[in-house]
């Protein structure tokens, strides 16, 4: 699959606008999310390195082909990988925490979304705590974007997959990934036609908790996160996911649909490409 | 049929000269709107329409007071027109029918005439629909396309007016400048001059919340009107942290 995309920076006091005229422009109320994200980073695991393994001379020149593929295949492409998971406010903290998961909502959601989960409202109030065993997980795996210079949108090779529920960190560090930090994505998704739009920001887990080497079984209180950006702005992404990256007429289907939003935004934030490199995932 | 005289002579080249400005001053409007980028101002739009009214009057005129002439003048090549090289020119002086597209022209035109002459009791005859005119007549209902033409042009006519305006008091500027006393609101009630005494009472939220800003309108090259969604800010507030570390961090965790 490839992910098209343009993003632009939200600053805090436009935020509020701009859930509106999203709503307005999508003709829907934004769908309020939360993820937990891990980042998690190939290593090279001792012993798979070695190019000779012993045998014989013939055998060595037969597989030498083989070998040589086998090995970029192990060694060649390193990269960081994320693992999501999606979590809703009664996870964090214990049972006092509804007061915060409300005036949080108070905060960002417009009028007519306490309808959209009421699911989540009940299940508050009979369970009220976070359970890690039960938190599913998915494995989202971003290249580094196509260094196509011609193009006016990011593009990337992009792929997904369902994770089991509870800890990861076995069979993470199985498949050669080592847990290096997480962090908690609070944003709002719209639906335009084929582009997702999600508008989101960065949460810090509590400074004052030591960095733990493996995912959090427990979740501070929603309160105490800080927001990477000090000022607390956001990010606003759109993007399109095509099947079938190699269809050039999609692609260019695609990327005219996030331009043509583009200008029907640009009165309010101005959606560019990123940076090649700030979204660079292979791991040095 | 007699030769032509030189004064019949005059008179052929008469009507190619008006013809010649007719197009000329419809060719100019054509491009001043195609190209005009932003739109020239109502008023040289105005006064190429008036132009273009008079050549047409002028045209007008000249045919029919030359009509026993041209009406019986025809064309014929003469032998050493240059048939091969100018044949399409030929074919065109040669037509007994007029081109589709003119036939139905002059179709609307003939029925536009019959409507005009038959409601000629009315004051407004023009066959341009002119909204403001129909409505000061009172008596005649918009038909359907002098309704959507007076939709198309009303959103974006208030819409500048408005913009002119600073909204969010009971008196206009040139009323205030003026002095409030002398104007006639026609209400029992004593209206407040809210620009200056009752913002103490309200405070500054109240404020922020209430306003209504004005976006822009205008037109899309496709035709229609398009709305911004937002008005321009002017003056953007960069967040501290830049987008690209953001991101960064989101890839790889690499604290910015």
């Amino acid at each position: 699959m490839h992910e098209l995309l343009l993003f632009a920076s939200v600053p805090v006091h436009q935020h509020y606008e701009l859930l509106q005229q999203l709503a307005g422009l999508t003709a829907m109320q934004p769908r309020h999310a939360l993820e937990r994200r891990l980042v998690y980073k190939a290593f090279r695991k001792p012993g798979l390195n070695t190019g000779r393994v012993g045998g014989s001379q013939d055998l060595q020149q037969a597989n030498a082909a083989d070998l040589q593929r086998v090995n970029k295949m192990l060694n060649g492409g390193m990269f960081y990988t994320q693992v999501v998971g999606p979590v809703s406010e009664k996870d964090f903290a214990a049972a006092p925490v509804k007061v915060t998961a409300s005036e949080l909502e108070s905060d960002t959601q417009m009028a007519g979304m306490e309808l959209s989960n009421p699911p989540a409202s009940v299940q508050a109030d009979t369970a009220a705590t976070y359970d890690f065993d039960r938190q599913p997980w998915k494995l989202d795996f971003r290249d580094i974007p196509e260094a196509a210079t011609r193009s006016a949108v990011t593009t990337r090779v992009m792929a997904s997959a369902a994770l089991p529920r509870g800890n990861i960190e076995p069979s993470m560090n199985a498949w050669g990934y080592g847990f290096v930090t997480e962090y908690v994505v609070e944003g709002d998704i719209f639906i335009h036609n084929d582009i997702v739009i999600f508008l989101h920001r960065v949460l810090h887990y509590p400074s004052d908790e030591k960095e733990p080497r493996e995912p959090r079984r427990s979740l501070p209180s929603l309160k105490k996160m800080a927001p990477l950006e000090k000022t607390g702005s956001y990010v606003l992404q759109a993007s399109i996911a095509v099947q079938d990256g190699s269809n050039q007429e999609t692609m260019k289907t695609a990327s005219q649909h996030l331009l043509g939003l583009r200008e029907q935004l640009k009165s309010a934030v101005r959606l560019e490409p990123a940076d090649r490199l700030s979204l660079d995932t292979r791991a040095k | 049929m007699a030769p032509l005289t030189s004064e019949d002579y005059k008179t052929l080249e008469q009507s190619r000269q008006r013809l010649v400005q007719l197009t000329r001053s419809l060719g100019s409007l054509v491009s001043s709107l195609e190209q005009g980028d932003p739109l020239p101002p109502w008023s040289s739009i105005q006064a190429q329409a008036s132009i273009i009214s008079n050549n047409l009057i002028s045209v007008t005129e000249h045919l029919s007071d030359h009509r026993d002439l041209l009406a019986s003048v025809v064309a014929y090549p003469g032998p050493e027109y240059p048939g091969r090289t100018q044949e399409p020119m030929l074919q065109q002086l040669l037509r007994t029918k007029l081109d589709p597209r003119v036939e139905d022209w002059v179709a609307r035109g003939r029925a536009a005439g019959m409507a005009a002459h038959a409601s000629s009791s009315l004051p407004s005859q023009s066959t341009i629909p002119n909204p403001s005119d129909a409505a000061m007549t009172n008596t005649k209902r918009l038909n359907d396309a002098e309704l959507t033409e007076l939709w198309q042009w009303a959103p974006i006519e208030a819409n500048q007016e408005a913009r002119k305006r600073n909204w969010g008091g009971n008196y206009t500027l040139e009323e205030r400048e003026a002095g409030i006393q002398n104007v006639v609101t026609g209400l029992r009630r004593q209206l407040e001059d809210d620009d200056g005494s009752d913002d103490d009472e309200e405070g500054e939220e109240d404020d922020e919340e209430d306003e209504m800003e004005v976006v822009g309108v205008h037109r899309k090259p496709s035709g229609g009107v398009e709305f911004d969604i937002a008005p321009h800010h002017t003056r953007p507030v960069q967040p501290v942290v830049p987008l690209d570390k953001i991101l960064r961090y989101m890839t790889t965790g690499h604290m910015p």
